[in-house]
């Protein structure tokens, strides 16, 4: 429980749980920074200028990322050596009479969070720009939303968990309707708040169950009751506690977009403005897996046999369904909508795995991992991409909107094609040692099966890229090519007529807005989702991550407690 | 058991520099070079292109000569660790299996780049021929399980591009069947490498994905285990063949690829699938190989008779050569099946064989197309007439295709079948009716079309440039070398296929009183001189055949 | 007849289905913000009831934490609500279907 310091004067002071605040910096320099931000810019009207508050998120996230370094070097020696932080009643590593826990596990993930909140805030700068929307609202709730996150992954208090929860979805909420002139996002947002409402709703009467079948929301609690402890809890009572996983599971189903808690995904993906889906796909999803496996396989790891079938059931559910139903889409953000379905799949899967008895639970738990940073850099990049080409208004997403685009921005067609490939999972990508290691975990576990159903289902998933990478470079050059050699120099002029045209007339038409925009994107724009591409490559040549770092977040996250 | 593949490393010769890892870094840089050249400046791009392939081919030329003839390990290993925490190393090395074939990537590179120009956008297009180069000769060298994996796939990516980009017709739609396909099939090979190298390395201790080390402990498998891993690999190296039901992209993607794309697929890529039978399938799991190859050898005979059948009834040129392709890669697949050395050893010489006379094949169709913008048989006809020394080139290729002694085609199917008869007869007895309908459905299509009367726009073909003459040359040396003096050639590769048949025989018993004469080096001997004396008069009668031509 | 927890659990379990079904079916954006309201008050009825049975403080201190959630899930669903109502004044949840694919 976060304890408040309540001083009263006339009475004596409420004692304070020790609090060792060294290890709150990554989050409080998230949240503090987001308040410190709507204040500054309220108070100083100069600064709501646009590039102010891009900066000072980008900042933000960075010096939460920096702080995580000491963090990482004090946790990484109490995994290794033992010890432990505080008074250690609540568990050696938790802090605040035991409402939050700092270990290698949840460094790893707030980095990831950082990341996706330093690439989206880049993105956001050129959106809000070219839209002519004003405000640092966007980064207030954004940095909300990513510390909402951290306590998500960081929560060691099932309720603690449900604040975490609610405050990275509600700021979600929030800016899917941000953009105030598009009919299309507020729906979105209305959409992503009713059934993010009703998955809280089913998160929170999880809660309940489990409290009432244990007697404690704390993680370590609910651990301590299950049956693998020194006898069983008299006072557990096993329906109770597998109707409370059941909803928890659906809640989280619901946030990380799971098959079948799925549907309201492509709608909102589609609908909200591309920056914040990027966040939305990155960060959010992020969080929701972290605080999956983190009571999943903590909490209520003494009842791995009755969980894992389910999230077994539902990640199969999601790499099939998600990469069979992009099919018969022709909206790019729907088709990365289905993509990111079947990578929440795999995602599953690892958990699936992490949960093993036997030597799968480290890979697993390592695959997750690494999952989840190769994830995040992935699909911000990809729907950075889809920021640009979706022009003024945000509205061109169709698939061929992005004909030509090797020829109108080679550079840009080439980062999406090394994301959407990655994303297909090829070699020398981040995405293929991403699935490689899932399907390590998984055969290391014995579970081949689900392994090669994954696989196969990544196939299917490769099509939406494949579609999206033709539409890129094939089908243009192509029209001209099949026509006549000789014609294609001309055809080739005849099209560069417009799009000459296009600079000057800047505000004549949307076609105009949308060449310009492909053409010449915003430079922070551009530089995220450059960064994400080299980001992607340099994940593929080296996916070892600098020696122990993923191995020890890993067994962290095992061991956590 | 890390000691077995340290042992293996010092046993191998000692690299004079990093010379394999350079055959792949070469293309590698080459493509990076081209990627930063001006976007208006495409004939830079063809000359770097030419340069870097050129130079790559020499590399591999270098490593044909300081290749050790009787040693049957790997040579001139080059091995580091990579992603210690996966087991996963960079591990590259050369037999006398796969020698050939990366010689054989070295020359098709720079001969297909020159004797093909890009239409239109000419930077991407040798950017990803650099990049085919790079991971093909990656696939061939890697000794490492996953890192073979790994250029096996990435290979798919430029060969989209080019075909998608630079194609004919139904272009992207030929590309997504070739890339859905292939990866549709390697799908389950991930995770049989995965399965593989846990379940190994959960009796040796020690993850890794070696494949000298995986070969010596996969005996530690269950069946069923070893029975689902093969299956797992063989369907992706049979798509990759193809074999006969999965073969159905390639006629699409051969019929649609650019010049340069189908010489390449088929003169390489293909190969990626038979080198993969042997070197994953019988060298990794020798039980199972030899307990399915009844399938496989079913398989390739299936592919023989259907592939020429098939061809005989095409109408399109380059349609015809693809299903000759499948045909010929049949009966590789039966020679890799027969699992004895000259059954082997065959094989792996048609390989050769076929990227050079099938490669050749396909840069003639390419010229008749660029020349007639059609490649309709019944369009095409009397080219002699116009073109005698393409039509002279046509011969000698078509003859090396069909098998005529004297020419390289010959001894590798006679090899095969040699092999064959002696461990499974009746299939070679089937195969055998393959190499009367290739010498039909060739003969035929080069009678339709440089025969008769010269029709319609034909007359104003023009024949072969001088500088063409000089792009194919190398090719028809190589047809008319190989065909008349195979010994060199044979003598690399034998020691390593010997080693191969002696392993498989350790480890599936009752293997050797199977086969009667399993390895008879004087058999060899004979056969070679057999193939020399009828090499000389075929030569004449190629020459004949040429004479006739012009 | 004694009043036991699991009355009171009972009454949790139907209000939070009644939530449920009523977020399900009816189509008028406010009322299916009241019924999401309906879910998670029926939840702190079971804290309130686990937490009586336990005699633990520590389910109804998380009852409070719902509450200051669900005050903050209000303002911003109301806001949405009234942002996308504005826009379009007798406007049903079926009438939302632009996003489709």
């Amino acid at each position: 429980m976060i304890a408040l310091v309540a001083q009263d004067t006339q009475t004596v002071a409420l004692p304070g749980p020790p609090v060792v605040w060294s290890l709150l910096w990554p989050f409080l320099i998230l949240a503090v920074g987001g308040v410190l931000l709507v204040t500054v810019t309220s108070v100083v009207p100069v600064l709501r200028g646009r590039s102010f508050p891009a900066a000072f998120t980008c900042l933000t996230a960075l010096a939460s990322g920096l702080s995580l370094i000491p963090v990482w070097q004090r946790v990484d020696r109490l995994d290794l050596v033992g010890g432990t932080i505080g008074s250690g009643t609540e568990g050696p590593r938790s802090l605040v009479s035991g409402a939050y826990a700092v270990d290698g596990f949840t460094v790893f993930v707030t980095g990831v969070i950082c990341v996706s909140v330093f690439l989206t805030a880049l993105l956001l700068d050129g959106y809000l720009r070219r839209e002519g929307l004003d405000g640092p609202e966007w980064y207030v709730l954004m940095l909300m939303s990513a510390s909402g996150g951290v306590l998500l992954a960081s929560a060691n208090d099932l309720i603690v968990s449900f604040l975490g929860l609610e405050i990275l979805s509600i700021a979600a909420y929030v800016m899917a309707a941000l953009h105030l002139r598009r009919a299309e996002s507020q729906e979105a947002g209305f959409k992503y708040f009713v059934l993010g409402a009703l998955a809280s709703a089913f998160f929170l009467y999880g809660i309940a169950l489990v409290y009432g079948a244990t007697g404690s929301t704390t993680l370590q609690g609910i651990f301590a009751a299950g049956p693998n402890a020194a006898g069983l809890d008299p006072r557990t009572d096993s329906s109770l506690i597998l109707a409370g996983m059941a909803l928890l599971l659906v809640g989280f189903a619901f946030k990380v977009s799971a098959v079948p808690f799925h549907f309201w995904a492509p709608d909102v993906y589609q609908g909200a403005p591309s920056p914040v889906v990027a966040f939305m796909a990155s960060g959010v999803k992020v969080a929701g897996f972290a605080g999956l496996a983190r009571i999943f396989l903590y909490a209520f790891q003494p009842y791995w046999a009755d969980w894992r079938p389910a999230i077994a059931a539902l990640a199969v559910l999601s790499t099939i369904v998600g990469g069979l139903l992009a099919l018969a889409q022709r909206n790019v953000k729907r088709m990365l909508a289905y993509s990111s379905i079947n990578h929440a799949g795999f995602m599953l899967l690892a958990i699936h795995a992490a949960a093993s008895p036997d030597d799968g639970g480290q890979r697993g738990a390592e695959a997750l991992l690494f999952y989840l940073l190769a994830y995040t850099v992935m699909v911000t990049g990809t729907f950075g991409v889809a920021t640009i080409v979706g022009g003024r208004g945000d509205g061109r997403h169709d698939l061929d909107d992005y004909r030509g685009l090797s020829r109108s921005n080679p550079l840009l067609a080439g980062v999406m094609a090394i994301l959407l490939f990655s994303q297909a999972g090829v070699p020398f990508t981040s995405g293929f040692f991403a699935k490689f290691r899932v399907i390590g975990a998984l055969a290391s576990d014995g579970s081949y099966a689900l392994g090669g159903a994954a696989m196969l289902a990544a196939v299917i998933s490769a099509v939406l890229y494949l579609r999206i990478v033709v539409s890129m470079f094939l089908i243009d050059n192509g029209e001209a090519h099949e026509a006549d050699h000789e014609a294609v120099d001309a055809v080739a002029g005849g099209r560069a007529a417009p799009e000459a045209e296009g600079d000057t007339l800047v505000e004549a038409s949307p076609e105009a807005s949308v060449l310009t925009s492909v053409r010449a994107p915003a430079p922070t724009a551009l530089l995220a989702v450059c960064l994400a591409a080299a980001v992607t490559l340099v994940l593929g040549l080296l996916p070892d991550l600098g020696g122990g770092i993923l191995s020890d977040a890993a067994s962290a996250l095992l061991l956590a407690g | 058991m890390i000691p077995v593949a340290l042992l293996a490393a010092e046993s191998a010769a000692p690299a004079p520099f990093a010379l394999l890892p350079s055959l792949i870094a070469v293309p590698v840089l080459t493509a990076v070079f081209i990627a930063l050249l001006p976007a208006n400046r495409g004939d830079f791009a063809k000359a770097a292109a030419l340069v870097g392939s050129t130079i790559t081919g020499a590399i591999s030329l270098f490593v044909l000569a300081v290749f050790e003839k009787g040693d049957p390990g790997f040579q001139l290993v080059s091995q580091h660790s990579w992603v210690s925490s996966l087991g996963l190393s960079w591990i590259l090395g050369v037999d006398g299996i796969s020698l050939f074939l990366v010689v054989l990537t070295g020359i098709l590179f720079p001969i297909a780049i020159v004797t093909t120009e890009a239409h239109h956008e000419p930077k991407p297009y040798y950017l990803w021929l650099m990049l085919l180069m790079a991971g093909s000769m990656g696939a061939f060298l890697a000794l490492d399980l996953l890192l073979f994996f790994l250029f096996f796939e990435v290979v798919l990516v430029p060969m989209y591009f080019l075909i998608g980009g630079w194609g004919h017709g139904e272009r992207v739609k030929a590309a997504m069947k070739f890339f859905l396909y292939t990866m549709a099939a390697s799908a389950l090979m991930l995770v049989g490498i995965v399965s593989l190298a846990v379940l190994v390395g959960r009796e040796t201790g020690v993850p890794t994905f070696d494949v000298r080390v995986l070969a010596e402990n996969s005996d530690v498998l269950s069946h069923t285990a070893a029975l689902l891993i093969f299956l797992s690999f063989a369907t992706a190296f049979a798509v990759k063949v193809p074999l006969f039901p999965l073969h159905t992209w390639l006629p699409d993607a051969h019929t649609e690829a650019p010049t340069a794309g189908s010489v390449i697929l088929a003169g390489v890529m293909l190969k990626l699938g038979t080198y993969g039978f042997i070197r994953f399938g019988l060298y990794l799991l020798p039980e199972i190989a030899h307990e399915l190859a009844w399938i496989f050898l079913t398989l390739g005979v299936v592919g023989i008779v259907y592939g020429a059948a098939v061809a005989t009834m095409q109408k399109d040129l380059k349609r015809l050569v693809a299903y000759s392709s499948i045909a010929h890669l049949g009966f590789i697949v039966l020679g890799v099946f027969a699992m004895n050395a000259q059954g082997l050893t065959g094989a792996v010489l048609q390989m050769v064989n076929h990227g050079v006379s099938t490669g050749a094949l396909f840069i003639l169709v390419g010229w008749v197309y660029e020349r007639r913008h059609t490649r309709e048989i019944a369009l095409l006809g009397g080219l002699q007439g116009v073109a005698p020394i393409m039509a002279a080139v046509f011969t000698v290729v078509m003859l090396s295709s069909i098998g005529l002694p004297g020419l390289n085609g010959f001894v590798g199917e006679f090899l095969i079948l040699l092999g064959a008869f002696s461990s499974a007869r009746w299939w070679a007895v089937v195969g055998v009716s393959g190499v009367i309908l290739a010498a039909l459905y060739l003969l035929w299509a080069y009678q339709r079309v440089f025969h008769g009367p010269v029709s319609g726009d034909n007359e104003k073909m023009s024949d072969l440039k001088l500088s063409e003459m000089f792009g194919i040359a190398p090719l028809i040396a190589l047809i008319i070398a190989m065909g008349v003096y195979p010994k060199p050639i044979l003598d690399r590769i034998e020691p390593s296929v010997d080693a191969l048949v002696a392993h498989i025989g350790q480890r599936v018993d009752g293997f050797s009183e199977q086969e009667p004469e399993p390895v008879a080096p004087a058999g060899v001997d004979e056969l070679i001189a057999t193939a020399e004396a009828s090499g000389h008069g075929g030569e004449a009668e190629a020459q004949e055949a040429e004479e006739g031509a012009e | 007849m004694r009043v036991t927890e699991t009355w009171y659990l009972t009454l949790s379990a139907l209000l939070f289905t009644v939530g449920f079904v009523g977020l399900l079916v009816r189509r008028n954006p406010l009322v299916m913000f009241m019924s999401l309201e309906l879910m998670l008050n029926a939840v702190n009825i079971s804290f309130v009831a686990f937490a009586n049975k336990l005699d633990d403080i520590a389910g109804q201190t998380a009852v409070f934490f719902v509450l200051v959630v669900a005050a903050a899930e209000v303002v911003v669903g109301l806001s949405i609500v009234v942002a996308v109502m504005r826009r379009r004044p007798s406007i049903t949840a079926d009438d939302l279907r632009s996003l489709k694919g």
